[in-house]
C-alpha cells in the first residue's frame, strides 16, 4: 500500500517536468518550429529560478525569473530560426549548448564556483483537504503547487488548441503557413508566440526540477529530460492530453528506476532506454503513425 | 472600382511589371491574359499585398488603397483564389474558411457559427460544399470552391482568380464560369487570370493583355477574336500551324499493354495500352493529375508498374530501370525540370551525365572521369546553344528555357529511338518553345518514335500525328490528329463520351 | 539497334588550366567562409561582453585563449587531441548531409564505437598492434550498425532527426550497461578495465602530449571522405539523392539505398572516432564517459560547410577553443564555460541565411549552399 502510494507520488513528480516541457514543445512544433532546445530551456530556467530565489529570498520571485529566462531563451530560438531563418534543428542544439555553457559561467559569477548551488526554500507540498486522504490515489493530491498548475494547464492547453481562435491559427500555421498569411494573419507573430510559450513552459519544467523536486541547482541537472519531453510530445502525437499521458508513462519508468525496481529486476540502463524505444515504435507506425505538423522544420519566407 | 496605375516591380535585374495600368469596372469579368512569365501573377500578388510594388499606385473607388499586407487587401474587399490553393488539409472546410476572421466571443472559437455561416454562403451561391468535411479529402474542384468561399466569407467585392482552370476539366471550367457570372449578377467584380485565350472569349467582358511585364492593350471581348488576342499576347502573328513534314510512320518501336501503375495515393494508371511507331508523334492530352506522370514514368523505367508489359523494339523491358532503358535507346524528358530533370546545385557538366555516369567513357571502376564529362558537356552546350556556355555553371543559375535545353540536349544525345516528353515546354519562353518543338519534329523526321504528353491541347494538336486522351488513369479515346475536334477531345478529357459512359466525373475524384 | 551511341569525346577538351581551377577554388572558399565568419564575429562580440562582466581584460583573455590553443607545442597537442574525435563526428554529420540526411546521432554512434573497440581490446588475444587494428575496425563496424538503424527506420517512414536523437540515448545507456556489467573492470571508478598498453594508440610525440596517431587517421578519413563523395560514381549518386531525390529516381538511382548508405557511413565515422577515443586517449570506457563530442560534431560539420576539408578545420578550431579556454581560466579567471557559450553562438548563427542577407544583400543567399537541408520533419 505505502509502496504503491510512494510509487504513484514519485511517478507524478518525475512526470511533471517532462509534461511541462512537452506542452512547451507542443506550442512550438504546432506553430511549425521544431524545438530540440527544450533541454537547454529547462536547464537555464532551473538555474534562473534558484538564482532568483537566492537573490530575493522569495521562491515565487525565483519562479518568475525562471519564466522570464525561459521566455528569453525561447525568443533566442525564435529570432534565430524564424527571423534569421537559421536551421531550426541547429538552432535548438545551439540553445542546449548555450544553456550548458551559460549555466556553468553563471554559476561561477553568481555563486563563486561550479557544481551545486546553495540550497533554497523549495515550493512546499500542499495536501488538498479530503482528496489527499484517499488511499493510494491521495498521492495525486499531495503535491507541490506547480503540479497543480500542471493539472490545470493540460485541459487549458487542450482548450486553447482546439477551441480558441489562436489555437485554430496555430494548428494552421504549423501545416500550411501560406494559408495563414493569405488569410491576413501574421505568420511570424504566431510563431514567435508559439516558441515564446514553449520557452516559458519548458522553463516551468526546469524550475520544478530545481525548486520543487530538489531545492538547489546542479550543473547538467536536466540530464536529458528535455529530450524525453520531446519523446513524450511525439509519442503523444502532438496532442496535449497524449503528451501528458506519455509523460506520466515515462515518469513511471523513472520512478521505477529511482525506487529500485518493482519486484523484478531490469537494469536501470534498460529502463532509461524505454521512452526512446517507444518513440521509435510510434514513428514506424505501431498503432497509427505519428505524423509531425507538415511545415515544421521549414522557415517561412515571404518574397 | 479598382485602378492600378504605373505599377512597377523588379526582381534583381528582371523587370516583372513595367508601369502597368489596369482598370476594373464594377460588375465586370476582366480577363488578364499573358504567357507564362509575362508578369500576371506578380501583378496580382502586388494587388493582394504579397509583394510590394517599387512604383505605382492602386486606387479603390477613387481612394488610394494603401495595401501592404494581405489583410489590407481583405479589408478593402479584395478576395484572391491562388493558383496553388491556400488550404490546410488537416482542417475542416469551415475552419479553413473562417481562418483569420473567426466567429466567437473573446478568445473562443465558435465552430458551430462558422459552420452555419459557410453553409449559408454555400447555399446562397450554389457552391454545394459540406462545411464539416475534411479539406484533405476533397477533390480539386471542390477545394477550389472552398477557396472561393473564403473570399465570400470575407465579403469580397473584387475577386481575383489566378489560373483557376489549370486544374479543371472543360466541363468543370464551364461550371466555374457559370458560378462567376452569378457573382457578377450579385454585383461582384472579377479579375480572371489565364494564358488560355479561348476561355476568356467565352466569359469575360474586357481583356487586358500583358507581355514582358508591360500592358499591350485592353480590348472589349465582344470586339476581338482569338487571332488578335494571340497576336497581342505573343507580339507577332502566330503561326498557329507548325510546319510539319509528312513522314510515313514505320515499325512499332515501343508497345505497352494492360499497364497498371501505382501513384502516391493508390492506382494512377488503370490498364493502359499503346504503341508508338517510328516517325510519329503520339500526343497524350488530358487534365493534370489523370495518370500522365505515372504513365510516363512507367514507360521510362522510373516507376515500376504493378502489372502489364512494356516492350521496346520487341524486347520485354518491363522490369528495367531508367538507366537500362536509356541504354536501349529510350530518352525521357520529365515534367518537373527543377525536381526531376536537373540537380540545381550541380554543375551543368554533372547534370549532363545524370543517366550515363556509369558508362566507360565517363567513369572507370567507380571513378568519375571529370575531364571527359566536362568535354561532353561542352559539346552539347555548343550544339544546343545553352547560355551561359559554361559547363561549370550551376544548373540553378540558368533560365527556365536554358535549363530545359540542357535536359533536351542530354536526352537527345546518341539519337534515341524512342522519346518520351512530358510537358517539355512548360513554363519556358516562346523562343525555347519553338526550339523544343523544332527538335521534336526533327527527331520525328529522323525516325524516332515520340510520346508527347501535354496539358496544352494546342501543343498536342500542332505536333501530334495521333492523339490519345487520358482520364482517370485510362486512355478514354484515341483519334487521328487530322480528324480531331476540340469538342470531342474536351468531352474525353472530362471522362465523358468515352467507351464507358458512366465513369465518375471530376468532382468525385479524390486528390490527396 | 540501340540508338544510344554517344559520340566519343576527347578528354583533353575537358581539361582546365591550373589558373582556372585555382580561381574557382579561391572564390568557392571565400564564399564558403562568409557564413562562419559572420557567426564567429557575433560570438566574439558576445564574448567581449561576457569577459567585461567578469571584470577581466578582453585582450588578455582572448590572448590567453589563443595561446592556450595554439601558443605552444603542449597547447597544440591538447588542441589536436581535442580535434581528433571531432574530425570523425564532424564527418559523421557531413557525409549523411551530402546524402540529404541530418545525422544527430553521432553521440550514440560514438559511444557504441567506443565500447566495441574496448571490447575487442580487452578480450582479443594476440599482438597489440593487430588487436588495435581489429579493435578500430570493429569500432567502425559497430558505428556503421548504429547508423544503419535510422537508415532502415527511414525506409519505414521515420524521420532520421528524431530517430537519431532517440538512438543517442539508447546507445549511451547500452554502452553504460556493457561497461558496468559484462565488461566491468576491477577499479573503484565504474566502467571497463584498461585495455593492455600494447593495444593503445601510439602517441605522436614531439612534445604534443596526449595527441595520438588518431589525428593522422582523422586526416586520412577526411581525404577518403572527399574522394568518396566528389570523385566516385557512388558519391555522385549520394549527392544526387541528397540534392534532388526526384532527379535521382529519374536517373535510376535508388534513393532508399543511398540514404541508407549515407547515414550508415556517417555512423561508421562516428564509431571510428569513438574507438580512437577509448583506445587512444582513455584506454577504457568509464561511466560517465566523455560527452557532447557527437553534438559538437554537428557544429564542426556546419562550420566546415559539410565539406571534409572544412570539417578538419572546424575540428581544429573547436579543439583549439576548448584547449584555449583552460588556459584562459587558469591565467585570467574567466570561466572556461565561455568556450561553450562562444560555440553555441557560432552554431546559432552559422546557418542564419536571412541574417547574412541583411548584412550583405540578397546575393548572399546563394552562399548558404552546404549549410542547410530545406525540408520538414514530415517530409
Amino acid at each position: 500500500m505505502d509502496e504503491l502510494t510512494a510509487l504513484l507520488a514519485s511517478t507524478i513528480r518525475n512526470a511533471t517536468p517532462l509534461a511541462f516541457a512537452a506542452l512547451g514543445g507542443l506550442f512550438s512544433e504546432r506553430s511549425g518550429v521544431i524545438n530540440i532546445g527544450l533541454e537547454g530551456m529547462m536547464l537555464i530556467s532551473a538555474f534562473a529560478g534558484v538564482a532568483g530565489a537566492q537573490g530575493s529570498g522569495s521562491t515565487v520571485f525565483g519562479l518568475l525569473v525562471a519564466l522570464a529566462v525561459g521566455l528569453l531563451f525561447g525568443l533566442v530560438h525564435a529570432v534565430a530560426s524564424i527571423t534569421f531563418e537559421a536551421d531550426q534543428i541547429i538552432s535548438g542544439i545551439a540553445i542546449n549548448l548555450l544553456a550548458l555553457g551559460g549555466t556553468g559561467l553563471l554559476m561561477v559569477l553568481f555563486f563563486g564556483s561550479g557544481g551545486t548551488s546553495p540550497r533554497i526554500e523549495p515550493f512546499s507540498r500542499i495536501d488538498i483537504p479530503l482528496l489527499a486522504d484517499i488511499p493510494i490515489v491521495g498521492a495525486i493530491f499531495s503535491q507541490s503547487v506547480l503540479v497543480y498548475l500542471l493539472y490545470a494547464l493540460v485541459p487549458i492547453t487542450w482548450w486553447v488548441l482546439y477551441r480558441s481562435r489562436f489555437g485554430l491559427r496555430l494548428r494552421a500555421v504549423g501545416e500550411v503557413p501560406e494559408a495563414v498569411d493569405t488569410a491576413g494573419v501574421n505568420v511570424f507573430r504566431l510563431r514567435y508566440i508559439g516558441v515564446g510559450l514553449s520557452g516559458m513552459l519548458a522553463g516551468l519544467g526546469g524550475a520544478f526540477l530545481s525548486m520543487s523536486l530538489l531545492s538547489a541547482f546542479t550543473e547538467g541537472m536536466t540530464n536529458g529530460r528535455g529530450f524525453i519531453a520531446l519523446a513524450a510530445l511525439i509519442f503523444g502525437r502532438w496532442n496535449p492530453v497524449g503528451a501528458f499521458a506519455a509523460a506520466l508513462l515515462f515518469g513511471f519508468a523513472q520512478a521505477v528506476v529511482f525506487r529500485g525496481g518493482i519486484g523484478f529486476t531490469v537494469p536501470q540502463e534498460f529502463i532509461e532506454m524505454f521512452p526512446y524505444l517507444l518513440v521509435i515504435v510510434a514513428l514506424v507506425g505501431f498503432g497509427g503513425r505519428a505524423v509531425p505538423p507538415a511545415a515544421s522544420g521549414q522557415p517561412y519566407r515571404k518574397e | 472600382m479598382l485602378e492600378m496605375r504605373g505599377v512597377t516591380k523588379a526582381f534583381g535585374s528582371t523587370v516583372a511589371n513595367d508601369s502597368i495600368d489596369l482598370e476594373l469596372r464594377k460588375g465586370e469579368i476582366h480577363g488578364l491574359l499573358g504567357e507564362n512569365g509575362a508578369g500576371k501573377s506578380t501583378l496580382v500578388k502586388i494587388l493582394y499585398g504579397l509583394y510590394k510594388a517599387d512604383e505605382g499606385e492602386i486606387y479603390i473607388d477613387g481612394e488610394p488603397a494603401g495595401i501592404t499586407t494581405p489583410s489590407d487587401a481583405v479589408d478593402r474587399g479584395i478576395g484572391m483564389v491562388h493558383q496553388h490553393f491556400m488550404l490546410v488539409p488537416t482542417l475542416s472546410v469551415a475552419e479553413n474558411v473562417v481562418l483569420g476572421a473567426e466567429p466567437g466571443q473573446g478568445p473562443r472559437l465558435d465552430i458551430a457559427a462558422a459552420e452555419r455561416a459557410v453553409r449559408d454562403l454555400s447555399e446562397r451561391y450554389g457552391l454545394r460544399v459540406d462545411p464539416t468535411a475534411n479539406v484533405g479529402h476533397l477533390s480539386v474542384g471542390v477545394q477550389q470552391r472552398v477557396e472561393v468561399l473564403k473570399t465570400l466569407y470575407r465579403d469580397a467585392r473584387i475577386l481575383v482568380l489566378d489560373e483557376p482552370t489549370a486544374v479543371l476539366t472543360p466541363q468543370e471550367t464551364d461550371e466555374l464560369f457559370t458560378v462567376l457570372r452569378g457573382f457578377v449578377d450579385e454585383g461582384l467584380s472579377i479579375i480572371l487570370i489565364t494564358h488560355k485565350l479561348g476561355e476568356l472569349l467565352g466569359v469575360s467582358d474586357r481583356i487586358t493583355v500583358i507581355r514582358d511585364g508591360k500592358v499591350v492593350d485592353t480590348v472589349v471581348t465582344s470586339e476581338t477574336d482569338e487571332a488578335e488576342l494571340a497576336r497581342l499576347m505573343v507580339g507577332r502573328e502566330v503561326v498557329l500551324q507548325v510546319a510539319k513534314e509528312d513522314v510515313e510512320a514505320g515499325d512499332v518501336r515501343m508497345e505497352a499493354s494492360d499497364l497498371i501503375v501505382d501513384g502516391a495515393s493508390g492506382e494512377a494508371v488503370s490498364g493502359v495500352g499503346l504503341e508508338i511507331r517510328s516517325g510519329e508523334i503520339l500526343g497524350v492530352a488530358g487534365v493534370d493529375g489523370n495518370g500522365q506522370v505515372e504513365l510516363a514514368e512507367a514507360l521510362a523505367g522510373v516507376r515500376q508498374p504493378r502489372s502489364g508489359r512494356i516492350e521496346l523494339a520487341g524486347e520485354d523491358v518491363t522490369a528495367l530501370d531508367s538507366a537500362a532503358m536509356r541504354a536501349r535507346g529510350l530518352a525521357y524528358v520529365p515534367e518537373d525540370r527543377g525536381g526531376k530533370g536537373l540537380v540545381g546545385e550541380f554543375t551543368l557538366a554533372e547534370n549532363f551525365v545524370l543517366k550515363t555516369y556509369r558508362r566507360s567513357m565517363f567513369s572507370k571502376i567507380g571513378w568519375l572521369l571529370r575531364n571527359a564529362i566536362r568535354a561532353f558537356a561542352r559539346r552539347r552546350i555548343d550544339a544546343f546553344d545553352v547560355r551561359p556556355p559554361n559547363p561549370q555553371a550551376s544548373a540553378a543559375s540558368l533560365s527556365g528555357g536554358n535549363q530545359q535545353k540542357v535536359i533536351v540536349a542530354r536526352e537527345l544525345a546518341g539519337e534515341p529511338d524512342v522519346l518520351i516528353a512530358n510537358q517539355p515546354t512548360r513554363g519556358v519562353d516562346v523562343g525555347a518553345i519553338e526550339f523544343i518543338h523544332g527538335q521534336l519534329l526533327e527527331q520525328r523526321e529522323r525516325g524516332a518514335a515520340i510520346l508527347l504528353i501535354s496539358l496544352e491541347l494546342d501543343e498536342i494538336r500542332q505536333l501530334a500525328d495521333r492523339i490519345a486522351v487520358m482520364y482517370d488513369g485510362r486512355i478514354v479515346g484515341e483519334i487521328d490528329a487530322a480528324d480531331a475536334t476540340d469538342e470531342q477531345l474536351g468531352l474525353w478529357m472530362a471522362g465523358r463520351g468515352g467507351p464507358d459512359e458512366d465513369q465518375p466525373t471530376g468532382d468525385d475524384r479524390v486528390r490527396s | 539497334m540501340s540508338g544510344d551511341e554517344i559520340e566519343e569525346v576527347d578528354e583533353a577538351e575537358g581539361r582546365r588550366s591550373i589558373g582556372e581551377i585555382l580561381r574557382e577554388q579561391v572564390v568557392a572558399a571565400g564564399r564558403a567562409l562568409i557564413f562562419p565568419a559572420v557567426a564567429l564575429a557575433i560570438a566574439l562580440l558576445v564574448g567581449v561582453v561576457v569577459i567585461l562582466i567578469t571584470g577581466n581584460s578582453v585582450i588578455e583573455a582572448y590572448a590567453a585563449l589563443l595561446r592556450g590553443g595554439f601558443g605552444s607545442r603542449q597547447a597544440l597537442g591538447r588542441t589536436i587531441s581535442n580535434a581528433t574525435p571531432l574530425i570523425f563526428t564532424g564527418l559523421a554529420v557531413a557525409i549523411p548531409f551530402r546524402g540529404g540526411l541530418f545525422n544527430i546521432g553521432g553521440e550514440g554512434q560514438l559511444f557504441i564505437g567506443a565500447i566495441a573497440g574496448v571490447w575487442i581490446g580487452l578480450t582479443m588475444p594476440g599482438p597489440g598492434p593487430l588487436v588495435a587494428f581489429v579493435a578500430i575496425i570493429v569500432a567502425g563496424l559497430a558505428g556503421w550498425i548504429w547508423g544503419a538503424i535510422p537508415g532502415l527506420l527511414k525506409i519505414w517512414g521515420a524521420h532520421e532527426v528524431i530517430t537519431t536523437i532517440m538512438l543517442n540515448f539508447i546507445g549511451i545507456n547500452l554502452t553504460f550497461w556493457l561497461a558496468k556489467n559484462p565488461l566491468s573492470g576491477e577499479g573503484a571508478v565504474p566502467g571497463t578495465g584498461f585495455v593492455p598498453e600494447g593495444v593503445r594508440l601510439t602517441r605522436l610525440g614531439g612534445g604534443l602530449g596526449a595527441a595520438h596517431y588518431g589525428f593522422v587517421l582523422g586526416i586520412v578519413a577526411a581525404i577518403v571522405a572527399y574522394i568518396l563523395i566528389w570523385r566516385t560514381t557512388k558519391g555522385y549518386e549520394l549527392r544526387t539523392v541528397g540534392q534532388a531525390p526526384g532527379a535521382a529516381r529519374y536517373a535510376g538511382m535508388s534513393v532508399a539505398a543511398n540514404s541508407f548508405l549515407a547515414i550508415a557511413l556517417g555512423g561508421m565515422f562516428a564509431g571510428l572516432g569513438g574507438g580512437l577515443e577509448s583506445l587512444g586517449t582513455f584506454g577504457k570506457v568509464s561511466v560517465p564517459f566523455i560527452s557532447n563530442l557527437g553534438f559538437n560534431g554537428i557544429g564542426v560539420a556546419l562550420l566546415g560547410r559539410n565539406h571534409p576539408a572544412g570539417v578538419v578545420l572546424g575540428a581544429i578550431f573547436f579543439g583549439g577553443l576548448a584547449a584555449g579556454a583552460q588556459q584562459m581560466q587558469f591565467s585570467t579567471g574567466v570561466p572556461l564555460d565561455l568556450a561553450d557559450v562562444l560555440l553555441a553562438i557560432v552554431l546559432l548563427f552559422v546557418t542564419a541565411t536571412k541574417l547574412v542577407e541583411y548584412l550583405l544583400g540578397r546575393r548572399a543567399r546563394t552562399f548558404a549552399a552546404g549549410t542547410r537541408l530545406e525540408k520538414g520533419l514530415a517530409g
